[in-house]
């Protein structure tokens, strides 16, 4: 087989040693911003409305005496640099405080959420990528028109906000076909449509930068050969030319996790799902502090800790990129 | 919790709430009972899926006391007395009680046979913990505490007799006993932190509290124990259901097609515009009843202008067409709740239905007589150069019928020349403005209780600044010695025909005060699935009790 | 929901995809949309608050092209005046975010060293936040409404803008040119505003134009959630979200909202693509 080499089969100890040497280097860097965004946060928390100690204390208002107490429980009274160190020494150790609005432990809460939204966010990478492979593999370098319609829906899927899919989706496919529940979290069924609504959109992107890279591709010389040799037209596509083209798909995960995360919010809220998302959203409008801070944290972290994942799994793909590195 | 998210009293909460903002002739669409006689024999087993609009913050409905959590309570909970659908109180876990010829002891017999689903024998301690327990501070209760300011202790007496003493007469303490929010809890279980008893509150009722997932659902079990139910029930022994999965669902057109596809057997709060498409479907039936106490409403503050002159605030009454918001937003699925009490409450006389009815020239001449005689460029009323605005700050939680509703009377305000002032909000900002503080000319809100002492919570001076609470329940500011006297006279006779008599000079003084303006009763609306039966609606506070529910699925 | 994206792979996609029709089009739409938003009553005589209850949920038809809303307010009429909002919250959010994002790019690009390096981890610590994230954030600490609402959409992209500017501003510095322009004598800042700047702001048309679509979905997306604009105020995104509890009763009042939303989008992106490939084409 001509063409670039195959990956995965010639790595020695050098280039594994050099790609370890990123990562530890990808993670101290990684670590840094989530120093940062942590310190963000702390100050962000600092200024939202609203009397902590009050917050705190919750229900009907106070005597003097019972402020008086929470402050110095809660270290309020603390110089600031003080309730920093706290804040950071307690969320080394995974305490992410306690909830305003459900007085449970953030941590607890975020863990019983965040499984859902995993589901979500993972179910529509998946969809991506099905949609990606089936439309794009299909449909490029067939002729002016096929080429032109599939970019140009392309184009269109990109440009759909997907809350308004949400809601089409829903309308006809839940409410008027009834194919598909309404609402829940539960079982497979409950995730198609989410997962279509945040899914599609990002086909759209993620479509249009492979079919570039495709286009390249599909006029390769070890292409050409390959067809010589009699290989079929699925063959060479599936075969040869794909892997080749998914580069710079792959290349975006990092921002399209980032995006679908964000995704979450709206559509966790419109399909009626639990989630992270979603419980942010309610954080947010009744001001609990310590949740909005304690999810978007977490988002933050993991979407970090993706990007780095992504930036070393496109180094293992594409073996031309350790070279170069560093 | 959630002090944010409104401070719970089934009063701002009131903003909050409700999406069905509810209303409507009760009961129109089914009685209760034919229904359940027409489906066929019960069956023991099964699942029934009830979903809802909002999820409580606490499942102990002492603590705050806000309407999703008594809805949930009901399932589980039981209350000393029981009250029936005519508003006469009976046995329930007392089985008989004598009250002092002063109206300052009650003494409850107890039943002997009840325990709690944690195994706790109910017994005089056991209501002598939950009294404690709802006016603890520490509980935080916005709802029951105040239901019971006058409660002084309760005394044990043996172990089957408990004697509650209060430090004035009371005569709605029995109503508000046989509501959820009172309900009986046990004693080990009130022992833990509040947090943990708002968890998983432990009750003798007809289900236990097995878990709640947040944001998802909280499922119920049966008490296979279960001996004691109310008088008012249709059987006795052991609920139907083996389980109830309550979920929440927030989006109200969401509910609504998870109902129709079978996906759930009851929801609840069904919003306006569903209501046509539910009787046209064949697998689904309406049950439906209004919530007594002060309807749907908009306090007038009367302390400062332009509303401390009631021609002032009668113009605005008069001016504001709530009518067409029931032919719109509300599909003519609601009727007009024009006087202060709703028409469910005991004592409540139908006489000042039409004191709020729409009438612009009547309105026209009020203002002109008040003053307002100017026009600015907008055509807004002036006097003395100032314009005529009513600042009515809106929580964003607000259902889109009630914001809509909201919205049209500021139309039709402006065609008067009084400019309505919608500022959306969100929790923090109605706190700031509403709750203990005076920044607002109309304050939305509502009360849902069961009796007709309800008046001096929204109307009685005591309430327009009381220590210790986070929420005036007095929106208005209303400070009249004679209303005070009569809503007091009322609270000291146990005679029908006296308070009956006191209450009707109550509402009469509210009423042409204009102290508010009413819009819709507040109202329970199920919508129900075929395959599920008995189904009923309680009569304390309208609210879904699923003990002689049963699924055929 | 991230502007950068589209832009990373616009380049090529436009040579494809680059009929004129679709910009004209879509150039077409945008034209009409500016319009609407400077002179709604050219496109819609109609008031769009006043409000007739009588008129409450009337279907799309001839007297109300779009139909009607639960108040009886014309649908039409809400989408041509919400133009103004939907579309000054997206030119006024990228407008924030570029202002915010070309200075940090610029200087970060041409002074490189520990101020690039420094710019660089600023860059890098917004961006840890995928921006609805740090939208919500933003109006977690300073409220809803119409003015956090456009800061935290620009805050939301600027790092990215920056990211990208820098990009520009090391490629044209790396390219020939200033060496040429150095080599002739001239002094460092009329090279900065006579080459580089007009070079890296090249791609920068491109980016608005795009941005300004995206800004407008996630603006929207905040307003859908009650976070933004409020109503009765004629915004697509609180169209939407006022529309939503009636979707199975009148698809209508979130449909044309949403399409608007849509068209919009696709128009920016189809003529920033062409005006990309234009642009590049002079290189």
């Amino acid at each position: 087989m001509s063409g670039p080499p195959a990956p995965g089969r010639r790595e020695t100890h050098a280039e594994w040693l050099a790609l370890l040497r990123l990562g530890g280097i990808r993670l101290a860097g990684g670590a840094f911003v989530l120093w940062a965004v942590a310190t963000l946060t702390f100050i962000a928390m600092r200024q939202m409305p609203g009397d902590p100690a009050l917050a705190i204390l919750g229900g009907i208002s106070p005597t003097p005496q019972a402020i008086a107490e929470v402050t110095r429980e809660y270290g309020l009274d603390q110089p600031l640099f003080v309730q920093y160190g706290r804040y950071l020494s307690d969320l080394l150790q995974g305490h992410l405080g306690i909830s305003y609005a459900q007085r449970l432990p953030v941590s607890q809460i975020i863990a019983e959420q965040s499984g859902a939204t995993l589901q979500l966010v993972a179910a529509s990478l998946f969809t991506t990528w099905v949609l990606v492979l089936l439309w794009t593999l299909t449909t490029t370098g067939r002729g002016r028109w096929i080429a032109g319609i599939g970019a140009t829906v392309e184009t269109i899927a990109a440009a759909v906000p997907p809350f308004w899919l949400a809601i089409v989706l829903l309308a006809t496919f839940a409410f008027g076909l009834r194919l598909f529940p309404a609402a829940g979290s539960d079982g497979v069924r409950t995730l198609v449509l989410p997962a279509l609504a945040l899914g599609l959109p990002l086909a759209g992107f993620v479509g249009q930068v492979t079919r570039e890279a495709l286009v390249v591709t599909l006029e390769q010389p070890f292409i050409l050969s390959a067809r010589m040799r009699g290989a079929s037209d699925w063959s060479v596509r599936w075969r040869h030319a794909l892997r080749h083209s998914l580069l710079p798909g792959v290349s975006l995960s990092g921002w399209a996790i980032g995006a679908l995360i964000g995704g979450t919010v709206v559509i966790e809220v419109i399909f009626s799902r639990k989630g992270l998302g979603r419980q942010l959203y309610q954080a947010v409008q009744s001001q609990d502090a310590p949740l909005v801070i304690g999810i978007t944290l977490v988002i933050a972290t993991s979407y970090v800790i993706a990007n780095i994942l992504v930036d070393l799994l496109y180094h293992i793909i594409d073996p031309r990129l350790r070279k170069d590195d560093q | 919790m959630t002090r944010r998210s409104g401070p719970a009293a089934g009063a701002l909460a009131a903003t909050s709430l409700l999406l069905a903002l509810s209303g409507c002739g009760a009961g129109s669409d089914s009685a209760s009972g034919g229904r359940t006689a027409a489906s066929g024999t019960p069956v023991s087993g099964g699942t029934l899926v009830y979903a809802t609009d909002r999820e409580p913050t606490c499942l102990d409905p002492h603590s705050q006391g806000d309407m999703p959590q008594v809805y949930i309570a009901q399932q589980f909970l039981d209350s000393l007395v029981s009250m029936d659908e005519k508003g006469n109180i009976g046995p329930w876990l007392a089985q008989r009680w004598e009250v002092s010829r002063d109206g300052l002891t009650y003494t409850f017999h107890l039943r002997r046979d009840v325990r709690f689903t944690d195994g706790v024998r109910f017994d005089a301690a056991a209501v002598k913990a939950n009294l404690d327990h709802m006016v603890d501070p520490k509980t935080q209760s916005s709802t029951a505490g105040s239901y019971l300011a006058q409660y002084l202790r309760t005394d044990v007496i043996d172990s089957h007799t408990a004697k509650v003493h209060l430090a004035t007469p009371y005569a709605a303490f029995l109503e508000v006993l046989a509501q959820g929010f009172l309900g009986m809890e046990s004693p080990r279980a009130l022992a833990r932190s509040r947090d943990e008893n708002c968890q998983s509150p432990v009750g003798s009722g007809p289900f236990r509290v097995v878990r709640w997932d947040r944001q998802s659902q909280v499922v119920l079990e049966r008490n296979p124990d279960y001996a004691w139910a109310p008088p008012t029930a249709r059987h006795t022994g052991p609920a139907y259901l083996d389980r109830v999965v309550w979920k929440f669902i927030p989006d109200p057109s969401v509910r609504f097609a998870s109902l129709q596809a079978g996906d759930v057997d009851v929801i609840d709060a069904l919003p306006p515009e569903s209501h046509g498409p539910a009787r046209q479907n064949p697998d689904i039936t309406l049950l439906m009843k209004d919530r007594p106490g002060n309807p749907t409403k908009g306090d007038f503050n009367v302390t400062r202008a332009p509303f401390d002159d009631v021609r002032v605030r009668e113009a605005f009454v008069r001016a504001a067409n709530v009518a067409g918001a029931l032919k719109s937003v509300l599909f003519g699925e609601y009727t007009r709740a024009g006087g202060p009490l709703s028409h469910v409450t005991p004592f409540y006389n139908a006489q000042f239905e039409h004191a709020q009815d729409y009438d612009p020239q009547r309105a026209a001449r009020l203002l002109d007589e008040a003053g307002w005689t100017g026009r600015d460029s907008e055509g807004y009323r002036t006097r003395n150069a100032r314009r005529l605005t009513v600042k009515v700050p809106m929580s964003d939680q607000l259902s889109n019928a009630e914001r809509t509703l909201w919205e049209q009377v500021q139309a039709s305000e402006k065609k008067v020349g009084i400019a309505v002032d919608l500022d959306p909000m969100g929790a923090s900002g109605i706190l700031e403005c509403c709750s203990t503080a005076w920044d607002y000319d109309i304050r939305i809100g509502y009360w849902n209780t069961n009796t007709p002492d309800v008046l001096r919570f929204v109307f009685g001076s005591e309430f327009i600044d009381r220590p210790g609470t986070s929420y005036h329940t007095n929106g208005t500011g209303f400070r009249d010695a004679r209303f005070d006297r009569v809503i007091h006279q009322a609270l000291e006779t146990q005679d029908p025909e006296a308070r009956r008599a006191l209450y009707l000079d109550a509402q009469r003084i509210v009423s042409q005060e204009y102290l508010q303006l009413t819009t819709i009763p507040q109202s329970t609306r199920l919508a129900i699935y075929k395959t599920t039966h008995g189904v009923r609606i309680e009569p304390s506070l309208s609210i879904t009790y699923l003990y002689d529910a049963w699924v055929r699925k | 929901m991230t502007a950068i994206a589209p832009t990373l792979d616009a380049r090529h996609a436009a040579r494809r995809t680059g009929a004129p029709w679709g910009a004209v089009l879509a150039g077409g739409f945008l034209a009409a949309l500016l319009l609407a938003s400077l002179f709604p009553w050219i496109f819609a005589p109609t008031d769009p608050l006043s409000i007739l209850p009588e008129d409450a949920f009337q279907a799309p038809g001839l007297t109300h092209w779009f139909g009607t809303d639960q108040s009886g307010r014309d649908i039409f009429a809400r989408v041509v005046h919400g133009s103004r909002q939907s579309l000054s919250i997206g030119l006024l959010a990228v407008g924030l975010a570029v202002a915010v994002a070309a200075p940090l790019g610029v200087v970060s690009g041409l002074a490189g060293g520990w101020v690039d390096r420094g710019i660089g981890w600023v860059i890098e610590i917004l961006l840890a936040f995928p921006g609805i994230i740090l939208a919500l954030l933003f109006v977690a600490i300073f409220g809803g409404g119409i003015g956090p609402l456009i800061v935290a959409t620009g805050l939301g992209v600027a790092p990215g803008y920056a990211r990208m500017i820098r990009g520009q501003v090391l490629a044209v510095r790396n390219s020939g040119y200033i060496e040429a322009a150095r080599a002739l004598g001239h002094r460092p800042w009329r090279i900065v505003r006579r080459q580089l700047l007009p070079n890296a702001a090249r791609p920068l048309v491109v980016v608005i134009t795009l941005g300004v679509g995206q800004a407008i979905v996630w603006a929207s997306a905040l307003s859908f959630l009650g976070l933004g604009a409020k109503p009765p105020a004629p915004e697509w995104g609180t169209m939407m979200a006022a529309g939503r509890d009636f979707i199975a009763n009148a698809w209508w009042l979130t449909f044309f909202p949403g399409l608007f939303i849509l068209l919009t989008t696709l128009s920016t992106t189809v003529l920033g693509r062409y005006l990309q490939q234009r642009l590049e084409g002079h290189r």
